[in-house]
């Protein structure tokens, strides 16, 4: 797995993207302390200060069939991960949102190219993980230090998160 | 029209079926389409659902969030043409071929079903 580390960029999603165009291969992992531009569905800002995880990463091209489960089964790598390093319960808002405590705390966006058959997936996750400060976003946002109060370990989380949504990859190819 | 031949002792089932000025030759699962005599293309019955050289069909069902094209512009294969979105996830089309965009048959915000032609080429 190789990952590509960036202080700043305008969205991880795009330059996943760039990087696929380009030949990167799958399990490409585009990592950003920050966003200038992050965003969600629609082009809906993902608010995205230092203090979160923000990745993208290439994924193996699956199946035109298989798109729809991409990011139900990145939400629930998401969603399983929280729990299993933190003693916290993450609501799974289907079929890219993860919440705690009623608040989102991490959103997920798939971007497939797609001819005859897919060209490239890359999937997107902003987790709030160390962030503290949402402004306007105070009441609908929370992190993952918020609800418990402790710094969180990107790398450690970030690496969990990828062997999951593997492992889910796998099990839809069985 | 349909046709058994026997090729070394193996049975094969040939449909051979008229479409407009196209000609349609299908064996077992595979469909050769013949038109015109300048252009040929084989497709599975599998794959019936995607791009065909005259004209861009949805892989996917979904809402169609962005055109990037428009009529009578020139497209080069690859080049991605609609972006639809479903399930929440953005999936940008590209054409398998290239030609000249001669009528784009959506708008954004329509709701395209797997199969439906998009956009159909000169």
């Amino acid at each position: 797995m190789e990952i590509e580390r960036f202080e700043r960029l305008d969205s991880t999603n795009l330059k996943a993207k760039e990087l696929a165009a380009r030949g990167a291969g799958a399990w490409t992992v585009v990592l950003a302390r920050e966003q200038e531009a992050g965003y969600g569905r629609k082009g809906a800002e993902w608010f995205s200060p230092r203090g979160g995880l923000y990745f993208s990463t290439i994924l193996p091209n699956s199946s035109i069939k298989d798109l729809q489960l991409l990011t139900i089964l990145a939400s629930f790598a998401v969603a399983g991960a929280i729990k299993e390093l933190f003693d916290l319960e993450p609501l799974i808002k289907l079929p890219n949102d993860v919440l705690l405590n009623g608040r989102k705390v991490c959103g997920i966006l798939t971007e497939n190219v797609v001819g005859k058959g897919v060209k490239s997936s890359v999937i997107g996750v902003g987790l709030n993980t160390n962030t503290e400060l949402f402004g306007e976003f105070d009441r609908i946002a929370t992190s993952i230090r918020k609800e418990t109060g402790e710094k969180v370990d990107d790398e450690k989380l970030l690496h969990l998160i990828l062997e999951r949504i593997k492992g889910q990859l796998e099990s839809i190819k069985k | 029209m349909k046709l058994l031949l026997k090729i070394k002792n193996k049975d094969y089932e040939v449909d051979i079926l008229e479409k407009g000025s196209n000609l349609s030759i299908r064996v077992g699962e595979k469909s050769f389409v013949f038109g015109r005599g300048e252009r040929q293309a084989e497709c599975s019955r599998k794959e019936s659902a995607v791009s065909f050289s005259k004209e861009v069909r949805a892989p996917l069902s979904g809402i169609v969030s962005e055109i990037f094209v428009k009529e009578g512009e020139a497209v080069e294969a690859g080049e991605k043409v609609a972006a639809l979105s479903a399930m929440k996830m953005e999936n940008e089309i590209v054409s398998e071929s290239s030609g000249k965009v001669k009528k784009i048959m959506v708008k954004i915000g329509d709701r395209a079903k797997e199969g439906e032609v998009l956009i159909i080429f000169e």
